[in-house]
């Protein structure tokens, strides 16, 4: 172990490693391996009825989709949010900034509840949308507005520093050399807050994807429709199916897993392919 | 001329940060921008890249007007402090990024690179990455990138401000050699000196927002006009002298003594044990105070006899304070005479230069002592006088405004009254005794933000103007020469107005270096001036009177308005 060892100014190495271990088996490790034993105690045909019902296939279809589109309109706005609040100047900007964090704090079926007052067919947004056709709550669309409430700090705050750190010297530089805004966002700006970006993106597809309290209100969980993986898992439960339950969230886990892990690879090798591509 | 500024000002919050800054740089010419921070010499560089818009005035590139033009479309090259490279590009696309901008061809591209990188001597660093570089290293290629596009202007901001001493010296004579090899007109700017004597042609001196002199090295160094030049391009002692003098206006006036500002470089003064042994002209007798040895030079500072003819300009108020020389002497001037803290000895001048500046101290005049002391804690006053390094004394005249002629000693350089009701009579008695200038203060006066220059004769008197110059490089205010003419004049008269206020401003140009806006106004004199001054608060009369010596009975209302304006005559 002494190899790994680094000159540090904390001391205990072996102890904090030791607690880090300890913490992450207690409380991350431990209950997800229960969740595999139990889905393990399962015959395999039984686990292969119970994640490829019609029912199960379709709300990973809502779940997984949802969560995508949401995450990537988060990408967007959260940017730009995320730009407004560091690039300028105005009055409320701190009250703004501390807005952003109140989907971490708000409970989470508070933040549903209020959605689907707003959008409902005679809510006040609702109102407006439905003689264009247009329903949000109890169909998809609700599902990845309250989806994409949950996930916006995640955007917001994975990009505001690395906004902070494109340097002003630097666009200037690029307009000396003749580059117009365009150019300058594409080449300069763009690159330089991608990663921040991509973890962003990463981190609000994580939370949307387990998201339950806020979208069982305005999903209207209608089955084959609007029904999320989570909820079917809550429905499972509550018909004293644990076997099914554990089944599900083996299924989430691993896909949850892949997908995470797909992210930060093409991450990984996107860092590296621009670096060799050059050579 | 490759780069023409005309009375370039830019304004922060009202505040100018670049005053009436006119400059004309040759083709080819290394220019170096020297002033301490917050001078406005940045804020002026980044004005001439487009990277900052002006408030006033215009840019000529090439004689192509470029004011309105974006930083873009200039076609100039800016180097940054801190380098500015792009981190995720490497070496070589940093350099060519200006070219792939331009869209121009691959083949091109690699060959321009390849000469940039060989002139930079960096030509095995193409496929690196910014961040494996040195410091030095960095800013090389910053460099090159700045001059891909072949730029016809190259502008270095500090460009060593983050690099140690020896990289450094290192990377001045690269670029130095790369200016002479392409050619390139080129603005650096710094606060070094040393920097700036290594590397310019000419240099310009800034100080709040105002370029104050601008000349070749040696000539600055050695015949500076003002006490911030004198005293920023190298260490320098200030002394107030007395000078028999011709008076300005010489026809009809007495010879009359007059107080100077010189200016003694350390390295010029000589030690000698006694005044005989001394090969150049006396100064007088001190004490060693403090010895330094700084390897090439050994520094010394003495504290000269109150004997001396000469009082030191750093000296405050009272006569009590000690009053300094600092001389630094070489190796052999050292073994020739060795010297022991304490020791007494004869300061002599190898070479002394009187600044040109009329403004050389402030003498505050007033009938009684806690009158002159209320005036002599204006704070604007005090402020003035420190940043001009110069004396603020007292003088009680209890019979100052009375017609009883009780003759002292005139004032030594600008008298200060304050402003009220009899000052008007206080300024004739002062003018009687062939006293100019004067400031007339108010005594809650305030710093001003705007400097009104009115010139009351039919021609601008050169002691006025220079008056004017030197107190303009002091206080960081906009001003205007503002002439008026009589309502109704015919054309022909106001063709001449117009052209004399014109003569007055290329004037100061020329014999100042100073650029200040015009206005020209119809109506009466006084009713205007009064009207101009009562507009805003925070301004300042510079009065030039019709005749030398007299104070006509309409110009009193100038002088005791209330809430008043500090008003210089001359």
């Amino acid at each position: 172990m002494s190899a790994f060892r680094q000159p540090s100014v904390l001391p205990g190495f072996g102890l904090t490693l030791g607690f880090a271990t300890f913490f992450l088996s207690a409380i991350v490790l431990l209950p997800l391996a229960a969740l595999v034993l139990k889905t393990a105690s399962m015959s395999w045909a039984d686990f292969v009825a119970v994640v490829s019902s019609p029912r199960a296939l379709a709300s990973y279809r809502l779940s997984f989709g949802a969560s995508l589109v949401a995450a990537l309109i988060n990408t967007v706005f959260g940017f730009i949010v995320a730009w407004t609040l560091v690039r300028y100047e105005f009055p409320g900007r701190k009250v703004l900034d501390a807005m952003i964090d109140m989907p971490f704090a708000l409970p989470t079926a508070v933040s549903g509840i209020a959605l689907t007052a707003v959008f409902a067919q005679n809510g006040w947004i609702g109102q407006y949308l439905e003689p264009w056709g247009i329903k949000v709550a109890y169909t998809w669309l609700g599902v990845t507005l309250a989806l994409t409430l949950i996930g916006l700090p995640f955007v917001v705050r994975s990009v505001q520093p690395s906004l902070l750190e494109v340097q002003r010297d630097l666009e200037d530089a690029a307009e000396t050399l003749g580059a117009t805004p365009i150019y300058i966002f594409r080449r300069i700006i763009f690159p330089t807050v991608l990663p921040a970006l991509a973890s962003g993106f990463t981190l609000a597809f994580a939370r949307a994807v387990g998201e339950y309290g806020s979208v069982i209100f305005i999903a209207g969980n209608l089955p084959m429709k609007t029904e999320i993986t989570p909820l079917l898992i809550v429905i499972k439960l509550e018909e004293f199916d644990y076997n099914g339950a554990a089944a599900l969230g083996f299924v989430m886990l691993a896909m949850s897993f892949l997908m995470l892990l797909s992210i930060n690879l093409v991450q990984a090798w996107g860092r590296r392919h621009i670096v060799a591509a050059r050579r | 001329m490759s780069i023409t500024l005309d009375q370039v000002t830019k304004q922060y919050q009202g505040n100018p940060v670049v005053n009436d800054v006119s400059l004309a740089v040759a083709e080819g010419e290394f220019f170096v921008l020297l002033g301490p921070s917050g001078s406005g010499k940045s804020t002026l560089l980044r004005a001439i890249a487009g990277l900052t818009e002006v408030d006033h005035g215009r840019i000529t590139l090439f004689g192509r007007d470029v004011t309105q033009v974006s930083a873009r479309e200039r076609e100039v090259g800016f180097v940054f402090q801190n380098y500015a490279l792009f981190r995720h590009m490497t070496v070589g696309e940093n350099i060519e990024f200006a070219l792939r901008v331009r869209r121009e061809k691959a083949a091109e591209r690699v060959r321009r690179r390849k000469e940039l990188l060989e002139l930079i001597g960096l030509a095995d660093m193409d496929d690196r990455l910014p961040i494996q570089l040195s410091g030095g290293q960095q800013q090389r290629v910053a460099v090159a990138r700045a001059l891909a596009h072949k730029p016809k202007v190259l502008l270095l901001d500090e460009p060593f401000g983050a690099l140690d001493a020896k990289i450094r010296e290192e990377l001045r004579r690269t670029i130095r050699s790369v200016q002479r090899e392409l050619g390139i007109t080129t603005i650096l700017v710094t606060h070094d000196q040393e920097e700036a004597f290594a590397l310019g042609d000419r240099l310009g001196v800034m100080n709040l927002g105002r370029l104050l002199e601008a000349g070749r090295p040696t000539d600055l160094y050695s015949r500076p006009a003002t006490r911030f030049v004198a005293t920023f391009l190298g260490a320098a002692n200030l002394l107030l002298r007395r000078e028999a003098r011709l008076g300005p206006e010489a026809a009809g006036q007495s010879r009359r003594e007059q107080e100077v500002v010189a200016m003694l470089r350390p390295e010029e003064a000589e030690l000698a044990p006694d005044r005989d042994a001394l090969t150049t002209g006396f100064l007088g007798y001190g004490h060693v105070e403090e010895m330094q040895f700084t390897g090439a030079l050994e520094r010394l500072r003495v504290r000269m006899g109150t004997e001396a003819a000469e009082r030191h300009a750093d000296a405050s108020a009272t006569a009590m304070s000690p009053v300094w020389i600092d001389v630094t002497r070489t190796q052999p001037e050292q073994r020739a005479f060795p010297l022991a803290p304490g020791q007494l000895v004869a300061v002599g001048t190898r070479r002394i230069h009187v600044l040109p500046t009329p403004l050389s101290s402030f003498t505050v005049c007033a009938e009684s002592r806690e009158a002159a002391e209320r005036l002599m804690s204006n704070h604007w006053l005090t402020d003035l006088a420190a940043r001009m390094q110069t004396r603020l004394s007292a003088q009680v005249e209890p019979q100052l405004a009375s017609e009883i002629p009780a003759p002292g000693p005139a004032p030594a350089g600008v008298a200060v009254v304050a402003a009220g009701p009899d000052c008007p009579a206080k300024v004739r008695r002062l003018l009687g005794r062939g006293v100019t200038p004067i400031l007339c203060l108010p005594e809650d006066a305030e710093p001003p933000g705007r400097v009104v220059v009115h010139f009351a004769g039919q021609v601008a008197r050169r002691a006025t103007l220079a008056m004017t110059a030197s107190l303009l490089r002091h206080v960081p205010a906009e001003a205007v020469f503002l002439g008026i003419l009589p309502s109704g004049s015919p054309e022909r008269t106001r063709t001449a107005g117009v052209r004399q206020l014109l003569d007055v401003r290329s004037e100061a140009q020329a014999g100042h270096g100073l650029d200040v806006r015009t206005e020209l106004r119809l109506g009466d004199r006084i009713e205007e001036l009064l009207r101009e001054l009562g507009s805003q608060p925070g301004q300042m009369l510079v009065l030039g009177l019709p005749e030398a010596g007299s104070l006509p009975e309409n110009f009193e209302a100038l002088l005791t308005q209330s809430p008043g304006w500090p008003v210089l005559l001359a």
